[in-house]
């Protein structure tokens, strides 16, 4: 039962990654296998939210966001990330390279500008923050990687903006090797050295990035999607787009994981006005629950209930963590 | 007359008519395909700076995060870029 027999049958993923709209309990889950893993599978984790609403600091109860590797419990790492700052940061380092290889005191005003300019781009955001969850696995070492998704297309978009990229790095690759062949045959009609190609070698590693991780994101051995909803019908119709997109991406999901299911006596509760307002969330709970298991058959893997107070804290992480692993399936 | 006996002086004689005599073999053989060689390395130059770098022109091309990290190295060709993207044109152009 929940999530456990997932894991028992996987084995060892190395990524995990939940996915869905925002405010139905990403981060609840996140935190919720994190906690598990790291104390009583004994895992190294780190769990990172790219979700800019800093929601892990709000569960973990620590201001965390933006403040690097924080470490909560002994083999549990979080991170969440400023993307702000990453981009103010990068854009920094990219003034910085520009004044030392020129030796210049002051950059160009409009090449200054332009660098400035590109923190308003919506996109840049997304950028960062896969760029910085490339470099988080790839450099820090640990054996399990939960990942906290942005609630914008299921975090899934992400992905398919890495295929572009990568397809747009392949082109201007293809076209400076193109332009690096004539310079070679110049400099050796009129006998000169052929200087090394600075921007191939920066698009080369640009590319190697990209790919190296792209390609762990979609390997089902070593990653594990799973998507959550609430039983809502926006939820639902949210959730069926989303394996739309899983499809067109050619990933496969692992699971869906149910989350603030109210008990099913209370569909059938009786008493004053606070009952009755209880009954009929619960019925139509009931009703979306059924539509949950026609349309989406053998796909729940766990289901969580609504807690009588906000999950938040160790103590309440460590009972999501519990129904999450071992609760009731649908 | 002493100084056309130097071997020194004939030898650095004797390279100048080699370089000179290479000039004009370059010059008649090779200036030529060497021009073209620069001329379409030129053009693949700009196509390039306008797919990284579209955007200072006001054409969107890509999210400019992996484009920034390229920016350092088009710095000194983002002048001539420029002018030559908004270089008025006519027929001549085709021509010469």
């Amino acid at each position: 039962m929940g999530l456990s027999t997932y894991f028992e049958k996987k084995g060892d993923a190395g990524i995990v990654i939940f996915a869905g709209k925002g405010g139905l309990g990403k981060t609840t889950c996140s935190a919720g296998l994190s906690h598990y893993m790291a104390s009583k599978r004994n895992r190294k984790v780190l769990c990172f939210s790219t979700d800019p609403q800093a929601s892990l600091s709000d569960i973990f109860d620590r201001d965390i966001f933006g403040k690097g590797l924080i470490s909560v419990i002994p083999q549990l790492d979080v991170v969440e990330i400023d993307a702000d700052r990453r981009v103010a940061d990068y854009q920094e380092e990219v003034k910085q390279k520009i004044r030392s290889m020129y030796g210049l005191t002051d950059i160009p005003a409009e090449i200054e500008e332009y660098i400035d300019s590109t923190s308003a781009e919506p996109a840049m955001y997304e950028s960062a923050t896969y760029d910085a969850m490339a470099d988080l696995v790839s450099t820090s070492g640990h054996d399990l990687y939960v990942f906290d998704m942005p609630p914008f297309g299921h975090g899934v978009r992400m992905i398919a903006m890495a295929g572009i990229l990568s397809k747009w790095v392949g082109k201007i690759t293809e076209a400076r090797e193109k332009a690096q062949e004539y310079e070679a045959v110049a400099a050796t009609l009129k006998g000169a050295k052929i200087s090394e190609d600075e921007v191939l070698r920066e698009l080369q590693e640009i590319q190697t990035k990209i790919t190296r991780f792209t390609d762990l994101m979609v390997d089902q051995r070593r990653t594990s999607f799973f998507m959550v909803l609430i039983p809502e019908r926006m939820a639902i119709l949210d959730t069926e787009r989303a394996l739309e997109m899983f499809d067109a991406l050619g990933l496969q999901m692992a699971g869906l994981i149910v989350n603030q299911v109210y008990p099913k006596e209370l569909a059938d509760a009786k008493g004053g006005e606070a009952v009755e307002f209880l009954r009929n969330r619960a019925r139509m709970q009931q009703k979306y629950l059924d539509e949950i298991r026609s349309k989406f058959a053998g796909k729940v893997v766990a289901m969580l209930p609504m807690y009588p107070r906000e999950p938040r804290g160790m103590d309440m992480i460590e009972k999501v963590s519990q129904d999450l692993l071992f609760g009731p399936a649908l | 007359m002493a100084d056309s006996k130097d071997p020194t002086t004939s030898k650095s004689r004797g390279r100048k008519v080699r370089d000179a005599a290479k000039g004009v073999m370059y010059g008649m053989a090779a200036h030529g395909h060497v021009t073209a060689a620069l001329r379409t390395r030129m053009y693949l130059e700009h196509l390039f700076m306008f797919i990284t770098l579209g955007d200072m022109l006001g054409v969107p091309v890509i999210p400019p995060y992996y484009s920034l990290r390229i920016l350092p190295y088009a710095v000194p060709n983002i002048k001539s870029w420029k002018q030559r993207v908004f270089r008025e044109r006519d027929f001549t152009d085709q021509v010469f």
